[in-house]
């Protein structure tokens, strides 16, 4: 077909269709805390929404770093691995004597790296993201098993382990973490011309570089970020787990995408914010928190998510194909 | 006698039936009484009566945005119609889906060819039709036929071949002779030529008008007004979604229809002012890359350079080479007197080197992007302030292009996959308009561009003279290059072979160069 519409009648996608759609996701997540504050005695209790918070707090970070990759039109498969890799580094790096903020800066650098490795294996070796992400997950969990020795490394620096129990002004350390990142993210990605340019190199790389953008760079940036958001939420694991184990964090790769993906990121490339996965993030935690409270079958919640994770992306399809 | 090549008898199980012969040559096969189409408030069409006569060839024009490709969609139940009647062979029909459309016999050939790019070309010209025995598929033998079927047709492409590797105008003769073989009684080009090369035009001409002999009914679309002529016996304009007329193609001419198109006179249409010739902005010497060999040329300010060339002859990869995109293995570029080395498409920005490149859809824009994204690709960098965009000069900017170059747009937050080709065009120049340039590259800047718009962007190409810029106007149609180069460079097979000055030589001998006969 051509897409020769005629002028007039070609549609005015609305601002609002987006800030519309990011409602419906807070309209979902406040209509699930509000069934389950029903349904259960236990959702709305301090200690559970503390923990609730908790759970979604690293999934969304991750999700966030994800996303940057995805509106380029790639994939990072080896997000669980490095935040298992990164447990191990600081737990390691902790046990050796190195100074906690050394650990922490040597663990995200380490991040950058493995980020950096990505990009390479895309742009210099011309090799699928899918393909070279895929490699690092494997071999990542095969080095800190080998480093481990197969066995954990726990973490004695009470400073760090007391981190991810802490609370501030009432709410859990580690979703402050989450709007620590967010903020940056959202001034990155929608702010500034970097964040144009992953949309653009999303869209149609070769339109981006004949208008000048720098496509490799922004290639590298998104990897390096969501491989460096991966890191710090191995820190935060450590933190909270008090152990460094390189098999931590299995599948959560799958979750960093299904959160982008229900927050209206498309895998296609060129669509995406840094709200969408936020809210994906908090709605998995959410079904995740509530069927343990209604003593659901832990099988059953996987098959829950999955069906949810179709019905959404379905519905956000529909409102696209509606738009347009 | 539906098609030349009806193989669809040779089907064991589950084949389209086809009226055979439904009407008398002459006679209404396909009639459209108050066909309207609306989208929400707005008419893409407004009610229109069309008749087509069985075996006649039927041109549509028409500018951008007049209605052509709503109309296609409708006869081709791609979308459904809000109001009106459609009668095909007398009898009142649906048409609410593109199974309907082709078991009825009606089929189109689109600019852009939609096959699969991997498969072979025997392969595409049976998909979805494929020869069977025993559940497996009868490879060799679809391979044979669809061999004899190219053959027959004077085309010289092999059947066993993957369809990327033939150029995109191979593909679109086999789009028709796939078209022809499978019993289409009612077929539709749209635009077909605006891709092809002048033989493969001609090819694609003579089996046409050999449909045409069978009793086939063809819509033939164009922006060519030539080729309308050329081949025609009737032609239906369309204008603003509103069917204006038709006429025996005997009995109007070009400028009667272009007056009903548009309301301009031809005239008007290659706007050529001779403008006092500069300084040489950029000169090269013996040029050497991917596809391009030994070019030297210059251009002055104030003057329009034209390549012309047969598809392939070289001439966008010499830009590309030009631009920093495709690495440059010898020979010198002296910009404004220096030499200089360009290794990325950044340097030749900063140098002023703009490059509206020859594909919108795979190298000029973001499609599922924004238009004003689109526009303030280039220039970011300069509508930052800090680590952020500034918004307001984001805007600024973007909505001024699209004033400035009547972009029709209520926004600039539509995507730019919905505008059309013509639309498309300015927001790539608007690009490069925004970006400032010494040096300006057009690529095939008028493909697929209505002739309202072609005006608008020769005035433009005027513009950007007057204020002292150079132009480099890249076309595989020779009238435009013709009309409106200082001086014309013709390629072939990646050199330069002629030149000439402002309307030097006859269009036989720039034909005669470009060709090689």
């Amino acid at each position: 077909m051509t897409v020769e519409a005629t002028t007039e009648a070609a549609p005015v996608p609305k601002r609002g269709m987006n800030i519309l759609f990011g409602l419906t996701l807070l309209g979902l997540l406040l209509f699930l805390w509000l069934v389950l504050g029903f349904a259960t005695n236990s959702f709305w209790t301090p200690n559970n929404i503390s923990n609730l918070l908790r759970q979604g707090a690293m999934t969304a970070i991750l999700a966030v770093g994800q996303t940057f990759v995805i509106i380029t039109a790639g994939i990072d498969l080896s997000v669980g691995a490095v935040v298992g890799f990164a447990s191990v580094a600081v737990a390691w790096l902790l046990a050796a004597g190195v100074p906690l903020w050394l650990a922490m800066i040597i663990t995200l650098l380490i991040g950058v790296l493995i980020g950096a490795f990505h990009a390479f294996g895309i742009v210099r070796m011309g090799l699928p993201a899918f393909i070279i992400t895929l490699a690092t997950l494997t071999s990542l969990r095969g080095i800190g098993l080998l480093i481990t020795n197969g066995s954990t490394i726990s973490i004695t620096n009470e400073a760090f382990t007391n981190f991810s129990r802490a609370n501030f002004l009432g709410v859990p350390s580690l979703f402050w973490m989450v709007i620590v990142v967010a903020i940056p993210a959202y001034v990155f990605l929608h702010l500034s011309r970097w964040g144009r340019y992953l949309f653009a190199v999303g869209s149609n790389s070769e339109a981006a570089r004949l208008s000048g953008v720098n496509v490799n760079r922004t290639i590298y940036l998104a990897y390096i970020l969501s491989s460096t958001c991966a890191a710090f939420v191995g820190l935060l694991l450590a933190s909270r787990i008090g152990i460094g184990n390189a098999t931590q964090a299995e599948g959560w790769e799958l979750q960093a995408i299904a959160s982008s993906v229900i927050g209206g990121t498309s895998l296609f490339g060129a669509v995406g914010s840094v709200q969408g996965p936020l809210l994906g993030a908090f709605i998995l935690a959410t079904i995740n928190n509530g069927a343990n409270l209604l003593n659901v079958n832990s099988f059953w919640q996987r098959i829950i998510t999955g069906a949810l994770i179709i019905v959404i992306v379905y519905f956000d399809q529909l409102r696209r194909r509606g738009s347009r | 006698m539906t098609g030349l090549y009806d193989v669809s008898h040779r089907h064991e199980e589950g084949a389209v039936t086809v009226a055979k012969h439904p009407v008398p040559k002459g006679q209404p096969i396909l009639e459209l009484r108050g066909l309207q189409k609306k989208y929400g408030a707005v008419e893409a069409l407004k009610p229109a009566n069309v008749t087509f006569l069985c075996g006649e060839i039927h041109a549509i024009v028409g500018e951008n945005g007049a209605g052509k490709s709503t109309l296609i969609k409708l006869l081709t139940g791609v979308i459904r119609r809000t109001s009106g009647e459609v009668f095909w062979c007398g009898e009142p029909v649906q048409l609410s889906n593109p199974t309907e459309a082709i078991a009825r016999g009606i089929n189109a050939v689109h600019q852009e060819v939609v096959l699969c790019p991997h498969l072979s070309v025997a392969a595409n010209m049976f998909l979805g039709d494929e020869m069977n025995k025993n559940g497996l598929m009868r490879k060799r033998a679809m391979t044979a036929a669809a061999q004899a079927v190219l053959n027959d047709l004077g085309f010289n492409l092999p059947a066993a071949a993957t369809l990327s590797s033939l150029t995109i105008g191979q593909q679109q003769l086999v789009a028709t002779a796939r078209a022809a073989m499978r019993g289409t009684q009612f077929l539709i080009f749209d635009e077909p030529t605006a891709y092809l090369t002048r033989q493969e035009s001609a090819q694609l001409f003579r089996l046409i008008r050999r449909l045409q002999g069978e009793g086939v009914t063809i819509v033939y679309i164009s922006h060519r007004m030539e080729e309308v002529f050329e081949l025609a016996d009737r032609v239906s304009v369309l204008r603003d979604g509103t069917h204006v007329g038709t006429r025996k193609i005997a009995e109007t001419n070009d400028a009667e229809l272009i007056a009903l198109m548009i309301n301009r006179t031809i005239e008007q249409i290659y706007h050529k002012e001779t403008l006092p010739i500069g300084a040489t902005i950029v000169e090269t010497r013996g040029l050497t890359g991917p596809g391009f060999e030994d070019i030297s040329l210059s251009v002055r300010a104030g003057e329009i350079v034209g390549l012309y060339g047969l598809i392939g002859a070289g001439r966008s990869e010499f830009a590309l080479g030009l631009y920093g995109r495709q690495p440059v293995t010898s020979g010198e570029i002296y910009w404004q007197g220096k030499k200089v080395e360009i290794r990325n498409e950044r340097q030749a920005m900063d140098l002023g080197i703009a490059l509206a490149p020859e594909s919108r859809r795979d190298q000029g824009l973001c499609l599922n992007l924004p238009i004003g994204l689109n526009i303030n690709l280039p220039v970011f960098d300069r509508l930052t302030s800090g680590f952020t965009i500034n918004r307001r000069r984001e805007i600024d900017n973007a909505d001024r292009q699209i004033k400035d170059l009547k972009i029709k747009t209520p926004t600039r937050r539509v995507l730019a996959s919905a505008m059309s080709g013509g639309n498309q065009q300015k927001i790539v120049i608007g690009k490069w308009l925004s970006h400032g340039a010494k040096l300006f590259i057009f690529d095939e800047p008028t493909v697929g561009v209505d002739v309202g718009t072609k005006a608008e962007i020769y005035r433009l190409f005027a513009r950007l003279l007057e204020q002292g810029a150079g132009i480099v106007l890249i076309s595989s149609y020779l009238p435009e290059v013709y009309e409106l180069a200082d001086r014309l460079h013709v390629f072939r097979q990646g050199k330069l072979v002629a030149s000439h000055g402002y309307r030097g030589g006859s269009h036989e001998d720039v034909l005669t160069q470009a060709i090689g006969v």
